[in-house]
C-alpha cells in the first residue's frame, strides 16, 4: 500500500460516456429492429456495410494517429501494430461509430443503391469526423455529413418505392413521397397518405426514419436517462411545430380546403423531423454547451427545416437544418459571447427567431405564391 | 448523463450517529509554526523549557496578520520537528511532551455572566484576537478580522450545513455541545448589537433539528432561529447558504457584511464560546477520520497538535491494505491530499478521509456540458480547459475563471473523467499573470 497524492475533487459520477453511448444505441434499437423486419434485405446489406466502413476507418485513425516514430531501427509489423494500438482503444471507438453507422442506415432511403451507401458512410466518416480530430472534436454530424453528400451525388438513382409485406406502393403515389408531393406546389395531395399509416411508417421513405412509434419510444428513453438534452428536443420542436402552424394557417388563408392542423400533422410525421430531433440535433458533440446556446440551436435548426421545406428546391430539409445549426453551434458558443446564463439578449433573440421566420413564411405562402394550389 | 449535479451520495450515515471518543491525552502534541496565510515565525521559549496549557509559546507572522501559537497542553518543549499540515506541505512544528498534569496558564480565567454582559465589541475583537481564533470551517481566515467590520449587522447565520460528503464532525459538535453553540452565538449577537440569528443545518439532519428546537425553548426571547435549507452541494458556501436563509443572492467578491449578515462555522462558535467565557485559545476540537479505506470510521474529540498515527490505530487501521490509498484532509470534494500519514490535527482539520485510489480512463471530451450545468458560479469550465490547453490568455481572462470557488462539482459531473478543476486551476494562475 502506497499513499498516493492527487488534487482535489476525490469522488467522480459514476455516469460515463460509454453509458450515454450505450443509451443510444439502446434508444435506436427498437427503430433498427424495426427496420429489420419491413426491409430486411435492404436493412442488413446498409447496415454491414456502414458499420463495418465507420467502425473500421474509426480504428485505422487511431492506428494512423498513434504510428511508431522513425527511430532509424527496422521493426516488425507485429511491433508496429502494437505499439499503435496497445492500450489506446477504448469502448468508444467501437460506440460512437457504431452509434454514426446505425443513424445513417436508417435515414439512409430504402432503395438507395450500394455504392451511395459505400461512398456517403466513407465520405461520413472521414469528413465529418475524422479529419477534425475524431471523437468529441467534429463540428458536423457525420452520419448527417454522409447522407447529405450521398443524396447529392446519387439522388437521382435512388429508388425511393420499394414494396414490402408491410407496405405497397399505391398507384396514386407512384411519382412522388409525402414531401415530394407538397414541395411540388400540389397541396390537394395531403390526402394522399392518411396521418395513421404515416405515423405507423407505411409510407415510402427512409428505412428507418418513417416508423415513429420506435422513434418515440427512443426519445422517451433517452430523455428519462438524461442520455439526451431535453432543451434542444423542445425548442426544435417547439419552433417547428409554431412555423409549420403559421404556414398552415397561410395556407387555409388562400384555401380553405386545406386544414392548418392536418397540414401541420402531416410535416410533423413526414421526412426526418423526429428522427433528427431525437438522434441527431442531440448529440453532444455538434451541440453548444451551455444552456441557452441549446435552445436557439433547435431553433435555428427549426427554422432551418420549415425554410427548406416550404421554399427551397429540396423536398426534404432535415439532414440540411442540422448540418447548418452544427455550423452556428460553433458560433454560439465562441468565447466572447457564451455564457451560461439566460439574459435578456438571450430571450430578445430567441423572440425574433421566432417572429422574423413566422413573418417571413407567412408572406411568402401569402403573397409570394409558393403554393398556388 | 446530461444533467445538472447538486447532489453527492453522502456516506454520512458511515459515522453520523456514533458519539465522537475523547482521545485528549497523547504523549506528544505538534503545533505547526507556519500556514498557508502566514510563513515566518518568531518562538518564545527555550528547549526543555516547562509551559503551560494555553500560553503563548510564539507568534507566526504573515502579509497582514499576526496569530498567536498557543500550547494545546502542560509539559515540557523538546524540539522542532517536521511533519505533514493540512494544507499538504512538509512544515516545522513545536514538540511538546505531554505532564498530563493541564496546569493552565495565568491568562485563562472564567468570566462571570455579568462581566461578559459588560463587554464591548471592541473588548471581545481583542479577547478573539488574542485567542488567535481563526475560521474552523477550513477557511482560516481570522475571525476578528470580520469583526472589525463597521457595517451595521442585523443577522448572524451559523453554518452547520457541512455539505461535503463523509465528514460529521461538525453535526456531532452540534449535537454534542449545544449551549456551546448557542452561548458563543449570544455573545457575538451582544458584541455586533444584533437582534436576529439562525442557525442553519441541512433539513434532511432530523437529529440536529430535534437537539436544537429543544434548546432554543430555553433561549426564548433571544431571537435565535433555527433554518433549515437545502440537501444539496455546495450548500455550505456561504453564497448558496445566504441565497436559501436570507433569500438576498451576493455578488462575486460582495462580502456577506455588506448586506448586514454576518456569518460562522459552528466550530468557530463553540471557540467563540471559549475564548470570551475562559479566555482560552482552540485546544480541543472534533474530527471524524472516515472513508472506504478504514476499516472502523469513527469520530474523536482530540487536543489540537495531536498526530494521527496514533489514531489510525483507534479506528482498526486500513481495510484493504493490498489497495493504494488517497489520503485526505478536510472534505473530498476540496480537501487537500497529502503523500503521507504522518499528518499533525490542526486548528482546522475537520477530518481525515481515506479512500482507495481509483483509476479513472479519461475520455476525449463530448462536450455533454454537465459541468457548465452543474457550476454554481455559472462558469464554463469546459471553455476554460480548451482555452487552457491553448494557452490563450486573452480566451482565459474573457472567461473569467477567478469567479471560481473550486467546489470541484465539474470534474466531478465529467462523463469523461476529466480532471476539470485542475485546468480551472491552472487557468487562474494563468489569469492572474
Amino acid at each position: 500500500m502506497t499513499i498516493i497524492k492527487e488534487n482535489a475533487p476525490h469522488l467522480r459520477r459514476k455516469a460515463t460516456v460509454t453509458r450515454m453511448m450505450a443509451d443510444v444505441l439502446i434508444a435506436l434499437a427498437p427503430t433498427l429492429v424495426f427496420s429489420f423486419v419491413v426491409y430486411p434485405l435492404n436493412t442488413l446489406i446498409t447496415y454491414l456495410l456502414s458499420v463495418f466502413i465507420m467502425i473500421g476507418s474509426e480504428l485505422v485513425y487511431v492506428g494512423l494517429r498513434n504510428m511508431m516514430p522513425k527511430d532509424g531501427q527496422k521493426h516488425s509489423f507485429k511491433e508496429r501494430f502494437l505499439y499503435a494500438y496497445k492500450g489506446k482503444i477504448t469502448p468508444n471507438h467501437f460506440l460512437a461509430p457504431a452509434i454514426s453507422a446505425i443513424i445513417f442506415t436508417l435515414i439512409m432511403p430504402a432503395g438507395a443503391p450500394i455504392y451511395a451507401v459505400i461512398m456517403g458512410a466513407l465520405f461520413g466518416i472521414i469528413f465529418g469526423k475524422l479529419v477534425f480530430g475524431g471523437l468529441g472534436s467534429n463540428i458536423f454530424n457525420p452520419a448527417a455529413v454522409g447522407m447529405v453528400f450521398a443524396k447529392l451525388c446519387f439522388g437521382s438513382q435512388y429508388n425511393l418505392f420499394v414494396s414490402t409485406w408491410y407496405y405497397t406502393v399505391p398507384d396514386v403515389a407512384a411519382g412522388a413521397t409525402p414531401l415530394g408531393w407538397v414541395n411540388g406546389g400540389e397541396l390537394a395531395s395531403i390526402n394522399n397518405y392518411s396521418l395513421l399509416d404515416m405515423f405507423l411508417g407505411r409510407i415510402p421513405g427512409a428505412l428507418g426514419e418513417v416508423y415513429k412509434i420506435t422513434i418515440l419510444i427512443g426519445l422517451v428513453y433517452l430523455l428519462i436517462r438524461r442520455s439526451a438534452d431535453f432543451r434542444i428536443v423542445v425548442s426544435y420542436l417547439g419552433t417547428f411545430i409554431l412555423l409549420t402552424l403559421v404556414a398552415g394557417l397561410s395556407v387555409y388563408g388562400l384555401n380553405s380546403d386545406v386544414n392548418p392542423f392536418h397540414f401541420l400533422a402531416y410535416h410533423l410525421l413526414s421526412g426526418g423531423v423526429l428522427f433528427g430531433a431525437t438522434f441527431m440535433l442531440t448529440d453532444p458533440v455538434t451541440s453548444p454547451i451551455n444552456s441557452p446556446s441549446r435552445i436557439i440551436y433547435g431553433m435555428v435548426a427549426a427554422v432551418a427545416t420549415v425554410f427548406i421545406r416550404l421554399f427551397a428546391a429540396l423536398p426534404e430539409g432535415v439532414g440540411f437544418s442540422i448540418l447548418i445549426a452544427n455550423m452556428v453551434a460553433v458560433v454560439l458558443d465562441h468565447y466572447e459571447w457564451s455564457n451560461p446564463r439566460y439574459t435578456w439578449k438571450k430571450f430578445l433573440g430567441m423572440g425574433l427567431l421566432i417572429v422574423i421566420p413566422s413573418l417571413v413564411t407567412f408572406l411568402a405562402i401569402f403573397y409570394g405564391g409558393v403554393y398556388n394550389g | 448523463m446530461i444533467a445538472k449535479t447538486r447532489h453527492i451520495s453522502d456516506t454520512k450515515n458511515l459515522t453520523g450517529s456514533l458519539p465522537a471518543i475523547r482521545y485528549v491525552d497523547p504523549k506528544f502534541l505538534y503545533l505547526p509554526l507556519t500556514n498557508a496565510r502566514c510563513t515566518k515565525y518568531e518562538i518564545y521559549i527555550k528547549e526543555g523549557e516547562h509551559v503551560n496549557c494555553c500560553q503563548m509559546v510564539g507568534k507566526r507572522i504573515g502579509p497582514f496578520f499576526e496569530q498567536p501559537i498557543h500550547a494545546t497542553c502542560s509539559g515540557t518543549f523538546v524540539g522542532i520537528e517536521k511533519h505533514y499540515h493540512r494544507n499538504g506541505k512538509l512544515t516545522d512544528f513545536i514538540k511538546i511532551e505531554n505532564d498530563f498534569k493541564d496546569t493552565f496558564d495565568p491568562e485563562v480565567k472564567t468570566r462571570t455572566p455579568d462581566e461578559i454582559a459588560k463587554l464591548t465589541k471592541e473588548e471581545i475583537t481583542e479577547i478573539i484576537k488574542n485567542c488567535a481564533l481563526v475560521g474552523l470551517g477550513g477557511s482560516s481566515f481570522p475571525t476578528y478580522v470580520k469583526f472589525q467590520t463597521d457595517k451595521p449587522i442585523h443577522m448572524i447565520l451559523v453554518n452547520g450545513i457541512e455539505c461535503e460528503p463523509y465528514i460529521t464532525a461538525d453535526h456531532r459538535l452540534m449535537l454534542e455541545f449545544p449551549y456551546r453553540v448557542m452561548d458563543g452565538l449570544k455573545y457575538v449577537m451582544q458584541a455586533f448589537n444584533c437582534k436576529h440569528a439562525k442557525i442553519c443545518i441541512k433539513s434532511k439532519y432530523k437529529d440536529i433539528e430535534t437537539v436544537y428546537r429543544q434548546v432554543i425553548k430555553e433561549y426564548e426571547g433571544s431571537g435565535i432561529e433555527l433554518c433549515l435549507v437545502g440537501n444539496y452541494y455546495p450548500q455550505g458556501w456561504e453564497v448558496e447558504m445566504i441565497k436559501n436563509a436570507e433569500g438576498i443572492q451576493l455578488n462575486t467578491g460582495e462580502l456577506p457584511s455588506n448586506q448586514g449578515i454576518m456569518n460562522f462555522n459552528v466550530s468557530t462558535m463553540v471557540g467563540i464560546y471559549k475564548a470570551v467565557k475562559y479566555n482560552m485559545p482552540v485546544i480541543k476540537r472534533f474530527i471524524t477520520i472516515t472513508g472506504d479505506g478504514i476499516k472502523f470510521p469513527k469520530n474523536f474529540r482530540v487536543r489540537v497538535g495531536t498526530s494521527i498515527k496514533e489514531l489510525l490505530p483507534l479506528c482498526g487501521g486500513y481495510k484493504n491494505p493490498e489497495k493504494d490509498k488517497v489520503f485526505i484532509l478536510g472534505g473530498p470534494m476540496m480537501g487537500a491530499s497529502v503523500p503521507n500519514d504522518d499528518i499533525i490535527v490542526s486548528k482546522t482539520v475537520t477530518s481525515i478521509i481515506v479512500l482507495d485510489k481509483m483509476d479513472y480512463v479519461e475520455e476525449p471530451c463530448v462536450r455533454c456540458g454537465s459541468c457548465v450545468l452543474s457550476c454554481p458560479v455559472h462558469l464554463e469550465p469546459v471553455q476554460i480547459m480548451n482555452a487552457v490547453k491553448t494557452l490563450d490568455k486573452e480566451r482565459i481572462k474573457k472567461l473569467n475563471p477567478l469567479k471560481c470557488i473550486e467546489c470541484g462539482l465539474c470534474a466531478y459531473s465529467c462523463t469523461s473523467k476529466i480532471q476539470v478543476t485542475d485546468y480551472i486551476r491552472k487557468a487562474k494562475m494563468i489569469a492572474k499573470l
